[in-house]
């Protein structure tokens, strides 16, 4: 006769698949942003300047550049609203460079990568959480103005519907630029400072170097540095703009190259990442 | 029967620092105590055994599988971490069921499960706190109610018992023992060996990224008692004290490095700390903080790697 231990069995409980296991992170984080007055107050004013200052732009594009057709080149005025590039870099520093950093810095991450979830999942959590936010100053202003627009009955259907989609496909470019940066860079570091410097010093170190060195050198060329640059030349084309220095196939290709590419270097860094302290 | 853990030659380095340095170990089923001062590697193991760090050398094994990057074994892990928190303005019910959610358990049954883990661990009535409000035994207690909620086959904790007060430390100590009962396994860290000598027999000695001894506890004390076990006491009137503790057999010297701190070495401390309260008490004397610091373990170590 033999005697065996008493083995431990776990009770097996119907689980939930890997979406609903990524939604509880993006519950999480947008509860997290949403107790932070930093984030709120950026969200805030951001979301006001940027559509105050695009409805402003649509009432006084007839004024300012005069000759304007009513057509679906009128809205590339509020794509090119520079109060967007501030405030999208503004909620990318603000928001997205702590997403990640400060879970490493606090150890969070310890917690979450303790369960079932792989790297893959954590950073889609997070560019969930940061992507909407973005988009409320990215997106929102391009959508909303032809719609108002269209509601004043400034434009018809035919332009304003169009404008709509085209606003948000280039709205939707700009963020996923800006939100695969920040989490690039906050994936790299435990100091999400640093990662806010890296977002600003790629918006501003690129865009203000290359638009001065481009004039002095007579180098159009050069404005393909800048992030901005590429996105005012991607917009040009979709509205359908014509003029400017750089061409909208060649922007396009370095804003999703490099979007592509730091999303590629977050999720390797999050594959690879180890939690060492603590 | 494969060991819940074995690792054979393990190292890890970080940069210049020897987190690891050829660890060999089989940890049985039941409760093993792993002991050691702080920065002897015992964190780093831990890490390595739930797969948040890759081995530089050597093979580990837990309950038969790599960890690294193995999704599917962290259903059978419930890892209790030293430090950390989630979020400190998130309730106790909510840090756990937000965990068991990462888990994939459906909503209802993470609610049921975190309250149930929240009273085993004896935090019912402070489950709608925020943590930050908690004191660090608390956080302790519910960072094990986390780990126990989705019921895995083994415990991992990394200090479960540091910051914790007198009560909560009891609390902690029947749980997990309650959760070794029912067949569960455990591997648990501290520096000080007297705090686990309660559940298990089982230790391993880890000192400098190495295992250095590993067996029953009762040897490892016999050994530990060759070396004087140092008490720091705060005391107003610390030559009282001393003239009251000079009596005690086991008491090897007694020191008064600083106008208010006595510090007792002793051979016996169970057979010290039982009977100072007696002692204090009976000569009325003013006893304001204890502390013991590892040196007594430090000891054992440098006598055990020459």
């Amino acid at each position: 006769m033999s005697i065996s231990l008493p083995t431990y069995q776990r009770r097996e409980a119907p689980l939930l698949g890997r979406s609903q296991r990524v939604r509880a992170i993006i519950t999480t984080g947008l509860s997290r942003e949403l107790r932070r007055p930093a984030a709120l107050f950026t969200t805030a004013i951001g979301v006001l300047f940027t559509t105050a200052t695009s409805m402003v732009l649509l009432f006084l594009a007839p004024i300012l550049i005069p000759g304007q057709p009513i057509d679906l080149s009128f809205f590339y005025v509020t794509a090119s609203n520079f109060t967007i590039l501030l405030f999208v870099t503004l909620m990318a520093s603000v928001i997205g460079s702590g997403l990640i950093a400060d879970d490493r810095d606090s150890m969070a991450l310890t917690l979450y990568l303790s369960r079932p979830i792989t790297g893959a999942d954590y950073l889609i959590a997070k560019a969930s959480v940061l992507t909407p936010l973005v988009a409320l100053v990215s997106v929102l202003p391009l959508v909303l103005v032809p719609f108002v627009a269209f509601l004043l009955g400034l434009f018809p259907a035919e332009v304003a519907l169009p404008a709509m989609g085209v606003g948000f496909a280039a709205g939707a470019l700009l963020t996923a630029f800006y939100v695969s940066l920040s989490l690039s860079l906050s994936s790299m570091t435990r100091r999400k400072s640093y990662a806010a410097a890296g977002v600003f010093a790629v918006t501003f170190g690129l865009t203000i170097p290359a638009g001065v060195l481009a004039s002095a050198l007579n180098s159009p060329e050069l404005l393909y540095l800048s992030p901005w640059e590429d996105f005012l030349a991607v917009a040009r084309g979709v509205y359908g703009v014509s003029g400017g220095l750089i061409d909208w196939p060649g922007a396009l290709a370095i804003l999703l190259g490099a979007t592509v590419l730091a999303s590629l270097l977050a999720y390797l860094r999050m594959k690879a990442v180890e939690v060492v302290s603590g | 029967m494969t060991d819940v853990v074995e690792a054979k030659d393990l190292s890890k380095w970080y940069g210049q620092v020897l987190g690891l340095n050829g660890f060999t170990a089989s940890f049985g089923s039941g409760i093993t105590g792993l002991v050691g001062p702080n920065g002897a590697g015992k964190s780093t193991l831990f890490k390595l055994l739930i797969g948040q760090l890759h081995s530089d050398k050597g093979e580990l094994r837990l309950l038969g599988e790599d960890p690294w990057n193995n999704v599917g074994l962290k259903h059978r892990i419930g890892y209790c971490p030293e430090h950390n928190q989630l979020y400190g303005w998130m309730t106790a019910t909510r840090f756990v069921e937000t965990l068991l959610r990462l888990d994939g358990m459906p909503a209802a049954d993470a609610r049921a499960k975190a309250a149930a883990a929240l009273e085993l661990v004896g935090l019912t009535s402070a489950k709608d706190r925020p943590l930050r409000t908690y004191s660090r035994g608390m956080r302790q207690r519910a960072k094990l109610a986390q780990a126990l909620a989705h019921e895995p086959e083994i415990l991992i904790l990394d200090e479960p018992l540091s910051g914790a007060d007198p009560v909560g430390r009891v609390q902690i100590l029947k749980t997990i023992a309650g959760f070794a009962r029912d067949g569960g396994h455990v591997l648990m860290s501290t520096h000080v060996l007297y705090e686990i000598e309660r559940i298990t027999e089982n230790i391993v000695l880890i000192h400098n990224g190495k295992g250095i001894a590993s067996g029953n506890l009762h040897a490892i004390r016999a050994l530990i008692d060759k070396h004087p076990h140092a008490v720091r006491i705060a005391t107003p009137t610390p030559r009282d004290l001393a003239k009251a503790l000079a009596s005690m057999d086991h008491v090897v010297s007694l020191e008064v490095p600083e106008p208010d701190v006595l510090v007792v070495r002793t051979r016996q401390p169970d057979a010290f700390y039982r009977e100072l309260p007696g002692i204090v008490a009976d000569g009325r004397l003013d006893v304001r903080g204890l502390e013991s610091p590892d040196d007594s373990l430090e000891a054992v170590f440098r006598y055990l790697v020459g």
